[in-house]
Order: structure tokens, then sequence, then C-alpha cells
């Protein structure tokens, strides 16, 4: 968690001038008008981080011949099936959760969006619209930068805020149609996941095309043990995801996947998942059936 | 005839009722997942259903050394890794569907990589269901790559959903002998052997994603999707892939929609163009 009130002066003096600033497009922002969302400023939360612990396990491990998963996480051994076969021959494999990546990006997601609704907070905003996040390279190898901005709003003729604003990456019509359907937004969601795959013999094979005696036999067949990072690695992030919701729901959630190749038979998954919470605040109503229509054009 | 004009809406009371309600309102409804627009969500709730939970399948399958290089015909190797990652993809979609109390999925996004050793096949979809409606049997659950406005649409017309069909065929476009490249280089004439070996490669997956919906008790496949071309890293080697949502008429049979027709006023073919004067 970033630390209270750690913005730097130049924010501060952005802040106090007088024009409204918006990262919205023209529709979005007559939207927000007739919603009656009044833009206050574009509002900003960084979070540069070090990234050179990609892999520790497997760096930790080179060294003592095998990986070294961190203690927590999810962990599974594969073991060869064939007993001794050669030196190359991989005996032992295992797939286990990269905790330490996990919980770097969460500490420099919370951190950049905990300053930007520290920004919102200090604008009287009720909330942050149209919410957009970036994690990019920085400067230097190893370094990573989360940034996070949107567009802090005030309700109009809304008593003033108790609580830290809301967030959400939507804005314009969608947001409008959101509270149409008796729904109000309450936070930008996100959450990653890494499982890292260190193939045994069967693995290995199979994934090289080598198949033969010792992976099935040259015949088609599952790749067990990548699969079931696959499977695990959306579980975790969908489990993460939902202890974020506090029995609220998750809108527009978007799943993003990267598998990483870094050698033979060391493969990394990553699963991204990220969405809108929202809460129902008005009973559940029905739209009507559909009218269809057809343009003549 | 002309529509009833719905009822305006006091969109900036609606915005600050919900802003109010915050503050003192904790949650009290099941905390659904999904990957539906609010477009989509708003169709469905039209036709009395709801989204559950954010589902996905993977199968990652191996295709042997040396099926690329060199052959006549079809590469069976890679067509049966194909099938064989795709119904394990599906399986597991049904199952997280059917574990999270999804009738089932809809907008189901496909991504499917074919590489000389493997296949991959990730399937994720948002799992729904009847407003309220109780679990459904494993085998019971439709999957379709739909979206929730088409998914609604098909409904409304009374067809119903029922699954993924998926055909796939990979097979080599025949190489000529020496002679008759030499022979063939100074003439623009069809290469029989390359057009019947690649038709006949195209209407066998075809014919596949037609078994498959024939199986699943349908009557035909909508939307049907077709990838096909050279592999990438093997020459000679081509591939087709047919994917489509299966459906069939529900027990009332097929309802007539009857759209009304419009003319928008702010459409571009009609708006003003200085060309014209010309």
């Amino acid at each position: 968690m970033a630390p209270a009130s750690d913005l730097p002066e130049a924010a501060g003096r952005r802040l106090a001038e007088g024009s409204f600033s918006s990262g919205l497009s023209v529709p979005d922002f007559a939207a927000c008008l007739s919603m009656g969302l009044e833009p206050l400023r574009l509002v900003q939360g960084f979070c540069a981080m070090q990234w050179g612990a990609y892999g520790g396990g497997i760096l930790g491990g080179a060294m003592m011949g095998q990986p070294t998963p961190a203690s927590g996480g999810y962990n599974e051994v594969y073991q060869c099936p064939h007993g001794f076969v050669t030196g190359e021959h991989r005996a032992w494999g295992q797939n286990y959760e990269q905790t330490w990546v996990e919980s770097a990006w969460a500490t420099g997601f919370s951190n950049a969006l905990t300053r930007m609704v520290e920004e919102a907070t200090a604008l009287g905003a009720h909330g942050v619209v149209g919410v957009l996040d970036t994690e990019t390279p920085l400067a230097e190898a190893g370094v990573a930068e989360f940034h996070l901005r949107g567009t802090a709003v005030r309700v109009e003729g809304a008593p003033a805020p108790k609580g830290d604003p809301w967030t959400t990456f939507l804005a314009g019509q969608r947001l409008a149609k959101v509270f149409e359907a008796g729904y109000a937004p309450l936070g930008a969601v996100a959450t990653v996941s890494s499982v890292r795959v260190w193939a045994n013999c069967v693995t290995e094979y199979a994934l090289e095309g080598t198949g033969g005696l010792f992976a099935g036999g040259g015949s088609v067949a599952e790749v067990d043990q990548v699969v079931r990072a696959h499977g695990v690695a959306r579980d975790l992030a969908r489990t993460r995801v939902r202890a974020q919701l506090h029995g609220d729901a998750l809108h527009g959630a978007e799943l993003s996947v990267v598998a990483r190749e870094h050698g033979s038979g060391d493969l990394e998954v990553q699963v991204l998942l990220k969405g809108n919470r929202v809460r129902r605040v008005a009973p559940f109503s029905p739209l009507p059936a559909p009218t269809l229509t057809v343009a003549l054009s | 005839m002309s529509a009833p004009s719905p009822e305006p809406v006091d969109l900036k009371a609606v915005v600050r009722r919900a802003v109010a309600a915050l503050d003192g309102t904790p949650s009290d409804t099941y905390p659904t997942t999904s990957d539906l627009t609010i477009d989509e969500e708003l169709a469905l709730h039209s036709i009395g259903w709801e989204p559950v939970e954010l589902v996905s399948g993977v199968s990652i399958v191996s295709i042997p050394l040396g099926w690329w290089n060199w052959g006549q015909g079809e590469i069976t190797a890679a067509s049966e890794a194909h099938r064989h990652a795709f119904a394990n993809a599906v399986t597991r979609l049904h199952r997280e569907a059917a574990r999270a109390g999804g009738h089932g999925v809809v907008g189901v996004r496909v991504e499917a990589v074919v590489r000389p050793t493997h296949v991959e096949v990730a399937l994720v979809g948002s799992a729904v269901r009847p407003v309220g409606a109780g679990a459904r049997p494993e085998a019971e659950v439709f999957l379709s790559d739909l979206s929730g406005r088409d998914f609604t649409l098909l409904s409304v017309a009374g067809w119903e959903t029922v699954g993924l069909a998926v055909g796939s065929s990979f097979v080599f476009a025949p190489r000529r002998s020496v002679g008759t490249v030499l022979g063939q280089q100074t003439q623009n004439v069809e290469l029989t052997n390359f057009t019947e070996a690649i038709y006949a490669a195209r209407e066998t997956a075809m014919a596949r994603m037609q078994d498959a919906a024939l199986a699943l008790g349908a009557t035909g496949v909508v939307g049907v999707s077709i990838d096909e071309g050279p592999m990438s890293f093997a020459s000679h080697a081509v591939g087709f892939v047919a994917i489509g949502t299966v459906v069939r008429p529900g027990p009332s049979g097929h309802q007539r929609v009857a759209p009304m027709t419009v003319v928008p006023l702010d459409d571009a073919v009609v708006a003003f163009e200085a060309h014209a004067l010309e």
C-alpha cells in the first residue's frame, strides 16, 4: 500500500489550478454532463517497480539444480515415469505459482491506483471515470512503470463524498447504461496470477514434438502439465478478483493470457484479469423485449 | 404505426440516487463475474437471462515430429490433434459453466494456435442462466461464440442454441514433378492437383463441422467462420478450420420477428458530400 499523501509537489500545484481537464473524448464528456457528472481534473497515479525478480525461482534453482518455488502458493510435482535414462533426461518437473511476481504486480498496481484516488480525493470528487491502466518498461531494463489515469468527477447536487471516490474503467454511454440498469460503480479491480512450468521429460518431449518412446509412443496426446498450469493460473486470477469484490459483481471483465517460453522446457503462464466492481442499488427491472428494426440505408 | 415513446429518464436523478445508495447498501446479490458489455447484459436481461461467471477451457495437444515435412493427402496427426484439443477445451468449459450454475456460455472467444509440435486451444466466455434458475447438468450446458445480442435475437426468433461445432483438416498441397513444373511454367493453366487437394480438404473440414452439429441434435450452424491458409512453418501444408454455433428450433418453432423498418437520418450515405455538386 502506498504511504499516505505521497503525491509530488507538482501534482498539488496542478490540482490547485482553476481550469478543469479531462481524459474523456467529446462524446464521453457530453455523456458525463448528461448524467450530472461534472469533470474536475484528469487524475493519475504512477509507480515504478524493480522488475528483476522475474524467474527468480529458476535462477535460484539453477544454482541448486532445480527451481525453488516460494512457499504458500500452488505447487505440483511432475515426476518422470521412466526412472534414470540419461543425464539430459528431465527426471523431474514442477508447476509452481510465482508469488513474488504476483505480489510485485499487485504492489505496483495498487500504489498507482491509491495515488490516483488520492488526487481525486484532494479535489473532493465522488468518483473517477474512464480509468486507463498501462504497464510499460521504463528508462532502463528491469524497471516497470504502472500508470493509471482517469477523470475525477463530482455528482451534481449530491452531498460531499464521505469516503474514497469510486473508480471505473467505464465512461460515457456505457457508464450511463450501467446506472440506468440499476448498478453503481465501486472500483476498477485487477489482478495477475503467474504459474511457472518446469517441464518433466514427458512434457518437454511433447512440446518439442520428439514424441517417441518417452512421450506417448509418437501419438497425439494432451500436454497435461502445461494444460494444468493454464487452468490453475486462470482459477487463481478469478479467485483473487472475487476476493476483491466483497460480494459485489464484476462487470465487463477482461481476461488476457501471456505464455512465455524462457527456455527449453521452461514456461510461464501469466493471467491478467480486470474489470469493474459494481453493486446493484436498484431492484432488478429488465428492459421490455427488444423491438427489432431494419435500417434502410 | 408508430412505436410508443419510452418514458423519459431523469438520468441525473438516477445517478444521484445510485451514488447515495452506495453509502449504506451492502451487497445482497450473488457475486457474478462476466466479460459481457453492458449492452449485451441488458439484451440478455430483456429475455430473462443473466450472466453468472466468467469461464474458460484450455487444452494443448502435441503433434509428433515429422508430420509436416513430406507427404501426400491429409496430415492426420495435425487434424487429430486439433480435434482432440477443441474437444478437451469444450469439455472443460462445460464443466466450469455447470459448476458455476450456468445453463450455457455465450460470447465464447476462441483462440486457437497451430504450432509445429502442438495445438493450443483456449476458450473464454460468460456462463449465463435464466434469472434465478438452478443448476443444469454438465451435458446440457450449451456453448456459443455468438454475442449476447445475437443470442437474444435467436431466442426471440424461437431458436435454441445447442453448442459449438468445429471441423478441421490439414493437408499437403501436392508437389509437382520437375517435368510438370517446367512444362507448366509457360502456360497459365489450372493446377488440377492443387485444386482437387485443397477443394477436398475444405469440404472435409466443413463436413466435419456439420457432422459435429448433427451429433448435437441440431438442424444447422450459424455464424460460421473459416480460418484457412498455408502454415507458416511448413511448405506445402495448408490448414482449414470451420467453427460455428449449432442451433435448432425451440419447442414452439420459428417465430416471425417482423422487424420494424426505420430510416436513420444520420446515415453517412445521405450526408452532404461536396463532390456530389461537381
